[in-house]
């Protein structure tokens, strides 16, 4: 394949890309066992950037079980019957002999006051020394190991409530590699130094959400909002679900929800499609197929009127408002679209100028729609942090004004345009970064369940009119489906 | 031997229905040849006024980006008005020009979806403009504008002070910020214009005729290094930029020198009390300059110790093995005006404060005793050459790169021999710069959370510095009963 020159002697381009919209640059394929591939060439450096979305996440979770979802992507590193094992076979019966060993000792301590203390210190003792004894069979790292020694940068995964990413970026003569290592996680994947990633996770838990003042908030606003679906539960999990979950539910849940049906692949870079779908029918192709995941059912009742939460913390006032909202498959999903670019889409936008740099009551305000996620009905929500003297009370009565002139002042058309203007830029935009495209292509491919989804928005977006904002925000911004969440400093009254 | 262990597995996970597949190949044993490739590389002009361009022309997108950088820097304003850089870097943006002000501005840029910036740094001014090339012509002419003719309104200087305010009011609010900037004025000093911070009385004095002052005093062609990346001619180009900062004439600029760094050694323990759970660690003292002849060794040293991500050993020992912390690692950071800072940071429960500062000191102690392995060194040198690519992921960070590289007086061809030299780096000049540039005995210590709550006292490595966390004073003027 040639590389395209950027010191062409003409000056002239020899491929007018940017005249190529996205939809005639992605290149699908689905293997005959459900999994999905899409690909988009890209050949300005040697390089390319893979990602393996599956469709699972915290939504996924059942309460007493919360941060399974998270805590196995944390687990998905710890390697296979081959990566990250001196000899599998040995170090499987110690782990099934050390589950045993947590079960005992878990049980005892369950019965708090009545635990025998004698039986606690044994049980303690014999799960300790099993773990030392599997630990001489791990190679640590393993995976990150092989990924790193061959130039990979960006190596990370995350969950969320729709779904859980694995991305890496890497020389593009490696995607041999990757295809290798990822087919072998998803289909022998073993739940090794199980015990102790639970205790990292739960240092994430205290770094992102317990002592950070935006991260308590943002759970308790959750938990205020959703009283029956799971998008109210954290995606990191409660410390004590974490300390619950066993090993063998963490293996069914990945048994479940990983199978090749319920995964994305997003390859972009310097890539052949034809030779890259061979490559893939090679490595995953093998790969059985599996029952659909059970699908959730909980839906989330009509609120019926306004939930307010307060959060205290050792730190200044924020607050954040949400509504609750259809589904990304609504016909007013992209109406909100709109309404979140007229709120906060830069300096000039409705929040920032009135909030910021007008009243200036606010030293920030954003909004998002799709919060926590998408993919379920969810929340369109609006963050704002005050300036002192001003009060979270304060910016709640500016923010409902401006909702309130949404529903009764049309909207120019020369706003609307702007933001059209800002989604086409960005869609440009998004071409220049292999693994920022492959990210928004995964993402709609396994939530909106095609990728399409992006293309047809930008139409929908533009058919939006000065009465669809009105009429939504009349439907939607209304006291009874508000959720309020307030941070406040501790010790003050 | 893989098919042996596949098939015992199949009888082991009987939920998993079906044959299991074989592995094609095993990722523990793939090679692949070196990544073959011939970056793209940045012409540089430089203009009458003084003024070098970097110029990288790339049609793949209908974009063109600027991005300039300016000699200046918070190192340089009075001691009695730190904030001053900061606000002279975001008013020139905020406040617009005496042809277009800065509300107006907003929204001409945001309705062509163009995105202009500006700020000043420690030791740098930047400003960027990104926009779609059909409106390249009007978005050069206020990125221009904004260079060299800012009006500094007053009411948005007024805006600006009141934000900083708030900005100070809430700099508390995160343990991870108290960390890093204690860490500093602890290697530093206070005072030092590496550490210092802003105050309410340091922004409360500074005024409009300040902003002015600090902006024709650095802001001069002859001072702007740009690099111009996208779809466009070159030739054109050039001329364009020529007739757009032609009436900007070259200026002379007083950059004095830093005040000397005490560079003794300062072993010490220090305490912040905050009421959270997990105790914020940073560990460490004074680092090396990047133009240190070292330097290229440390990286590699910083990569095994911390700096790099799964394979680093701070992350197996206080992540994987002991379960102490999710982020856990190390960072020489660049020292460019002076040198940098060499940081070991990590988040732990506070029972177990004393077990992971232990783990720490442990693994710095082992990489300056113990010669590291072959492996090791390997594993460290194939990882950096094999990203190296990485380094040229798009025509704007080639252009940018030249530019900062001429602004930081490295030579042009420094990433070249930067990896020339990691190549040749042994394991002996590992060890040698460990033994010069880590020095155990005399580490700072600081940990920010509840003592009452360690697994042992903190005076275990030393006698304890408390350093209270100074409450917000209002600045003058202000009524809190509003």
């Amino acid at each position: 394949m040639p590389v395209l020159s950027a010191e062409n002697p003409a000056g002239a381009p020899s491929v007018k890309h940017s005249e190529v919209g996205l939809a005639e640059r992605v290149v699908e394929h689905r293997l005959s066992n459900g999994l999905q591939l899409l690909m988009v060439e890209r050949h300005q450096t040697p390089v390319v950037s893979c990602i393996i979305a599956y469709k699972v996440g915290g939504v996924n979770e059942q309460p007493g079980m919360t941060g399974v979802a998270h805590l196995y992507e944390h687990l998905a590193f710890k390697g296979t019957q081959t990566i990250g094992t001196k000899d599998y076979r040995r170090e499987v019966a110690v782990l099934r002999q050390m589950d045993q060993a947590w079960s005992d000792l878990r049980k005892e301590r369950d019965k708090g006051p009545d635990a025998d203390p004698d039986k606690l210190t044994a049980y303690e003792k014999r799960f300790r020394d099993l773990e030392r004894e599997s630990e001489t069979y791990v190679v640590p790292n393993e995976v990150g190991e092989i990924y790193e020694r061959n130039g990979a940068v960006g190596l990370n995964a995350t969950t969320g409530k729709d779904l859980t990413r694995y991305v890496v970026s890497l020389p593009a003569n490696r995607l041999e590699l990757w295809a290798a290592i990822e087919s072998d996680r998803m289909a022998h994947a073993v739940l090794r130094e199980f015990y102790k990633e639970k205790n990292v996770v739960l240092e994430e838990r205290r770094l992102r959400y317990e002592n950070s003042p935006s991260g308590r908030l943002y759970e308790a606003f959750l938990s205020a909002a959703f009283s029956a679906h799971p998008y109210g539960m954290p995606v990191i999990g409660w410390t004590s679900d974490l300390e619950a979950l066993s090993r063998a539910q963490t293996e069914t849940f990945f048994r479940t929800y990983y199978g090749p049906g319920n995964a994305v692949i997003a390859i972009m870079g310097d890539i052949d499609p034809r030779a890259t779908i061979r490559l893939m029918e090679r490595y995953f192709g093998a790969i059985p197929m599996q029952p659909p995941p059970p699908a959730v059912v909980t839906i989330e009742p009509d609120q019926a009127g306004e939930r307010r939460a307060e959060v205290e913390f050792e730190a200044e006032p924020s607050v954040l408002i949400g509504y609750h909202r259809p589904a990304l498959d609504h016909p007013d999903d992209a109406v909100f679209d709109v309404i979140d670019s007229l709120l906060s889409g830069g300096r000039s936008s409705r929040l920032y100028k009135t909030l910021v740099k007008e009243k200036q009551r606010a030293v920030n305000v954003s909004t998002s729609t799709g919060v926590p996620g998408a993919r379920y009905p969810n929340l369109f929500m609006i963050q704002a942090t005050p300036r002192f003297p001003h009060t979270p009370n304060e910016l709640e009565t500016a923010i409902y004004a401006e909702l309130d002139r949404l529903k009764t002042e049309p909207v120019q058309p020369r706003e609307l345009q702007k933001g059209l203007n800002n989604l086409d830029a960005d869609r440009i935009r998004s071409l220049d970064s292999n693994s920022g495209l492959a990210s928004h292509l995964s993402y709609f491919q396994a939530v909106a369940g095609t990728w399409r989804y992006l293309p047809e928005n930008r139409e929908r977006i533009a058919r939006v009119k000065a009465e669809d904002v009105s009429r939504v925000a009349r439907q939607y911004f209304v006291k009874s489906n508000r959720v309020v969440a307030t941070l406040v400093k501790k010790g003050k009254d | 031997m893989a098919g042996r262990v596949f098939i015992f597995m199949v009888a082991l996970l009987i939920s998993h229905a079906g044959v299991s597949p074989v592995l094609a190949a095993d990722p523990r044993t793939m090679t692949f040849p070196p990544v073959e490739f011939h970056p793209p590389a940045a012409e540089r002009v430089v203009l009458e006024n003084g003024m070098v361009l970097y110029l990288l022309d790339d049609h793949e997108l209908p974009l063109v980006r600027l991005h300039a950088m300016i000699r200046t820097g918070s190192v340089y304003e009075p001691a009695d008005k730190i904030g001053l850089a900061g606000l002279t870097g975001m008013g020139m943006r905020s406040g617009g020009s005496p042809s277009i002000l800065g509300d107006a501005l907003d929204e001409e840029l945001e309705f062509m979806a163009a995105e202009m910036s500006s700020l000043i740094g420690q030791d740098a001014g930047f400003a960027s403009l990104d926009v779609l090339k059909k409106d390249f012509d009007r978005g050069l002419a206020l990125f221009a504008d904004m260079l060299m003719h800012p009006a500094f309104p007053q009411d948005k200087l007024d805006l600006a002070k009141l934000q900083a305010f708030e900005g100070i009011r809430r700099r508390n609010d995160n343990p991870a910020g108290i960390a890093g900037r204690q860490f500093a004025i602890r290697v530093y000093g206070a005072d030092h214009p590496l550490a210092r911070e802003s105050t309410v009385e340091t922004i409360g004095r500074i005024t409009r005729d300040d902003l002015i002052a600090f902006h024709s005093a650095y802001y001069h062609p002859n001072a702007v290094i740009l690099s111009v990346s996208g779809d466009f001619k070159k030739r054109e180009m050039i001329e364009k930029i020529r007739r757009a900062f032609a009436n900007w004439p070259p200026g002379k600029q007083d950059l004095p020198p830093l005040p000397p760094i005490d560079d003794a050694l300062k072993p010490s323990v220090h305490l912040i009390e905050k009421d959270i759970s997990q105790t914020h660690l940073r560990i460490g003292h004074l680092g090396i300059r990047q133009d240190d002849p070292d330097y290229f060794a440390v990286t590699l040293l910083d990569d095994i110790l911390g700096n790099g991500g799964f394979r680093s050993r701070l992350f197996k020992e206080v992540r994987t093995r002991q379960g102490l912390a999710y982020s856990v690692g190390s960072i020489f950071t660049v020292g460019n005006l002076e040198r940098g800072l060499f940081i070991v940071y990590g988040e732990t429960k506070a029972p177990s404060t004393h077990q992971a500062i232990s783990a720490i000191e442990r693994e710095i102690n082992r990489i300056r005793t113990e010669p590291i392995t072959e492996e090791d060194l390997r594993l460290a040198k194939e990882s950096f050459l094999n990203s190296f690519v990485f380094s040229f992921s798009n025509s704007a960070q080639i252009a940018n790169r030249q530019a900062s590289l001429e602004y930081y007086g490295l030579p042009p061809d420094y990433l070249e021999r930067f990896r020339d030299r990691v190549v040749g780096v042994t394991r002996e000049e590992i060890r040698a710069v460990a033994q010069k540039h880590l020095r155990p005995e005399a580490l700072i210590i600081l940990a920010v959370g509840r003592p009452d709550r360690f697994d042992q006292p903190l005076s275990s490595f030393g006698s304890v510095n408390v350093i209270p966390l100074e409450p917000f004073r209002e600045p003058a003027g202000t009524s809190p009963s509003r």
